[in-house]
């Protein structure tokens, strides 16, 4: 390939070059880096590196050049570990520093004259790529495990959540307490209000479990249409009680009407509850299920807690 | 006799490299080498290498000269990073670290790669040549396959890696993939340079 293209080649490319002698006399400088550095190739070649740039270049820098030199090894500037060895700027002219990755290279002449090759890339645009897609990924995982109606916990992540929370406590010899909790006749309030108010219920409804939480451990999740599912941890078995008849309660305090209710005429909550130390051979959640379907047969907005 | 000698080429590369990654850090970090081994390719095993199970920060350079060879600097993962994230500072989290981990450890394994190169070439004045370190992660069994791969090097020496600083105490392991015919050279200059101290 002629020199020329090479020349032109080295210009087009998307990369600092730099090329020193064993004296540091600078032998190539590409456009990337007259551009970067703000200094003209004219005024860069044929002189020592360190006299080129008008501020003084870091001494990391330096003896990993002059290393390179010596030994004709090739040396790493991490941008993690250096930031901005050279400098050299953006080119909107803020005058704001490029992050730099750099490489040295050892090149030796066909005398046996020693060179190296400095190769600056600007990790800007990678340190922006790498945070966008951590913030994405950040978003993704939140809205993988958010039911999108109520903003609270999904089923996958309750399903994951309980796994972990269950064999914790089987390991820790640690009491668990699940309530099972459903909407009274949801059904009826949405053939009666439309679907769009049954929506807006099962919101409220959702928000108003979710404010009477108090400590990081506790769970609250939507475990399917106008079901919840609420894990708490170390409460004993009148706590847990008390617990349930607070959540009824609270439900209950916000009196949205409901005329199809037969016997409140408002939204009321039934909850199945089981309280105890988990094992293998016990399901706990299947037990909150059975004491959740009792507490719809004797009548509902009512708690049926039951052993395990 | 001879790996004494090694040794304490290596122990001077180690000191070398300690230097620059103080002046990195900005703290006082030690390096040392307490044992070098020398072992046929065919008889490595992970109980050798003391390598547990997990996963390992692998920096690699090949080098050729008087002698050619492949160098590869271990830590384990956990490890590693708890060693970039002293030389970066403190600011940064484990989770961040993650996209700056390659960069950082490349560099880390150069300068102590090149501190140990550069102290055998003075000691033994030779000169060496070397391909730009690459940094990978890999479980034991496919870092011992590459070693056991690289059928024309039959010899493999083991050097445990001390490095110390105010924080902790991060064991690693640099190992040298050589042929025969390199390890006999590497002797060669060895003895070269013990005849003449």
């Amino acid at each position: 390939m002629p020199d020329y293209i090479l020349e032109d080649v080295f210009n087009a490319i998307n990369l600092g070059l730099i090329v020193v002698d064993a004296d540091y006399t600078v032998l190539l400088w590409n456009d990337w880096i007259a551009r970067h550095a703000h200094i003209r190739q004219d005024d860069a070649i044929g002189r020592n590196l360190a006299g080129v740039f008008p501020e003084p270049l870091s001494p990391t820098f330096l003896s990993a050049m002059k290393n390179t030199l010596a030994y004709g090894l090739p040396t790493v500037l991490s941008n993690a570990l250096h930031r901005s060895p050279l400098p050299l700027y953006d080119l909107a002219g803020q005058k704001i520093r490029l992050h730099q990755s750099i490489t040295i290279s050892p090149l030796l002449s066909q005398q046996g004259e020693q060179y190296c090759i400095i190769q600056v890339s600007d990790s800007t645009t990678s340190i922006k790529r790498e945070k966008m897609l951590r913030s994405h990924s950040e978003t993704l995982r939140r809205e993988v495990s958010t039911d999108s109606l109520t903003g609270i916990y999904n089923r996958r992540f309750f399903d994951e959540h309980y796994e972990i929370a269950f064999h914790n406590a089987v390991r820790q010899k640690q009491s668990l307490s699940v309530f099972m909790i459903d909407i009274d006749y949801f059904k009826d309030y949405n053939d009666y209000y439309g679907h769009l108010s049954g929506d807006k219920v099962i919101k409220t409804v959702a928000q108003t479990l979710k404010a009477t939480l108090s400590r990081g451990s506790d769970v609250i999740a939507r475990f399917g249409g106008e079901e919840f599912v609420l894990i708490l941890l170390d409460l004993t078995a009148e706590q847990a009680e008390k617990y349930a008849e607070k959540l009824k309660d609270a439900v209950f305090n916000l009196a949205i009407p409901h005329r199809n209710s037969p016997l409140f005429k408002q939204v009321t909550i039934s909850i199945g509850l089981c309280t105890g130390i988990p094992s293998i051979e016990y399901d706990i959640l299947s037990k909150a299920d059975i004491a959740l379907y009792r507490a719809k047969q004797e009548g509902r907005n009512r708690c049926i807690a039951l052993p395990l | 006799m001879q790996l004494d000698a090694l040794a304490e080429v290596f122990n001077v590369g180690a000191g070398r490299a300690a230097s620059s990654i103080s002046e990195i850090v900005g703290d006082e970090v030690k390096l040392s080498v307490p044992a070098i081994e020398v072992k046929q390719s065919a008889e490595i095993s992970p109980g050798i290498l003391s390598l547990n199970d997990g996963r390992f920060g692998t920096v690699r350079q090949d080098f050729s000269g008087p002698f050619d060879a492949a160098a590869m600097l271990l830590f384990s993962e956990d490890n590693a990073l708890e060693i970039v994230r002293d030389m970066m500072g403190s600011q940064m989290s484990l989770d961040d670290l993650a996209e700056f981990e390659q960069e950082a450890m490349c560099e880390l394994g150069n300068i102590i790669l090149n501190a140990c190169l550069s102290a055998m070439a003075d000691m033994l004045s030779i000169s060496l040549n070397s391909s730009l370190p690459c940094y990978t992660v890999a479980s034991c069994d496919e870092i011992l396959d590459q070693v056991t791969a690289s059928a024309v090097q039959d010899y493999i020496l083991l050097l445990n890696i001390t490095l110390t600083s105010a924080r902790r105490q991060s064991q690693g392991h640099l190992i040298l993939l050589l042929s025969s015919a390199s390890l006999t050279n590497l002797i060669r200059h060895i003895d070269h340079f013990l005849s003449e101290i």
